[in-house]
């Protein structure tokens, strides 16, 4: 690619200097006018109800913690017990797979319900503020 | 254009009185259309992106810091969503290297030759990567003012001086014959 000379330079400030300018057409400040009276008239956005909300939150936090400590036990409490079956009793694993599951379906039966409650709550929220 | 008569109608308008708007859009409606349109080649949609800036501006009127001339805040506010919404819908362009050479440059009409020539570099500019094209259109809509065009485009004024030149390099390159010939004519 050429390096740039002084006429080339002047070629190019000439040609872009002259770049045909255009009128706005006659309704155009009305049209802005008009959109901004609409803007001016239209209510003020809905604020995030935090009041309402802080205590779902704090609930939802304290659920999450708790359930982080739960599957931390349960991991821990895991381990070992597997590693007994697994050195002592081979023939147990399939009672321990079925503690296993109901100790999962209740937990699923427990998120289920805490989503089921969350959904209810916030629509009864939704519904009462409008 | 009076920097005091914005001032004013400025603070009408934040004291409540929407009307004094018209005054600003009034005053500055061509040269935010001529912006954009020089952004997107496209009447109906210069309009439509000033418009959008004219709004954007009626919102934001209580965040111009009187540090900078009023026309700087606005020209800086509609030249960032211009740029934004030429990336999110970019403008037709011919790609740089469909920009046709003529065979022989030299063998057309002279008038006719200088629309072509200014036609093919102003295509050349829109097909330029937007970094590039958003300097070169600025510079040259502020009257060749490096300082403006870097305060509207929110970049160190050494940012936009290597992005004109290099803007201007590609050109060059990709228009050698329209850009020699011209001056041959002349002599």
């Amino acid at each position: 690619m050429g390096r740039l000379n002084r006429h080339d330079e002047d070629e190019i400030n000439r040609i872009l200097s002259r770049e045909d300018e255009i009128l706005p057409s006659s309704g155009f400040a009305v049209s802005v006018m008009d959109a901004v009276r609409r803007e001016a008239a239209a209510p003020p956005p809905i604020p995030f109800p935090w009041k309402r909300a802080l205590p779902g939150l704090v609930a939802a936090g304290f659920a999450l913690a708790l359930v982080l400590v739960v599957i931390g036990v349960a991991i821990t409490q895991g381990a070992s017990t597997s590693s007994q079956f697994s050195t002592s009793l081979p023939s147990a694993s399939p009672s321990f797979f079925q503690e296993n599951l109901q100790y999962t379906a209740n937990w699923t039966a427990l998120a289920l319900l805490a989503t089921w409650v969350s959904v209810k709550f916030s629509m009864r929220l939704a519904s009462s503020g409008e | 254009m009076s920097a005091s008569d914005d001032q004013a109608d400025v603070e009408r308008v934040l004291a409540g009185d929407i009307s004094a708007f018209e005054g600003i859009v009034r005053r500055w409606q061509g040269p935010l259309i001529n912006l954009a349109y020089r952004f997107c080649h496209d009447r109906g949609r210069a309009e439509e992106m000033a418009q959008e800036a004219f709004l954007r501006a009626y919102r934001a009127l209580g965040q111009w810091r009187k540090d900078a001339v009023f026309s700087t805040w606005l020209f800086a506010l509609a030249t960032n969503l211009y740029r934004s919404e030429l990336r999110r819908i970019p403008a037709r362009t011919v790609p740089l290297d469909d920009i046709a050479e003529p065979a022989d440059a030299r063998a057309s009409d002279g008038g006719l030759e200088d629309r072509d020539r200014d036609m093919a570099v102003r295509r050349a500019v829109g097909a330029l990567p937007a970094k590039y094209r958003e300097a070169l259109v600025l510079f040259y809509f502020h009257d060749m003012d490096v300082a403006t065009a870097a305060r509207s485009l929110g970049l160190p004024e050494g940012t936009v001086k290597a992005r004109l030149f290099r803007g201007r390099e590609i050109l060059r390159g990709k228009l050698p014959q329209r850009l020699a010939v011209p001056r041959l004519k002349e002599a």
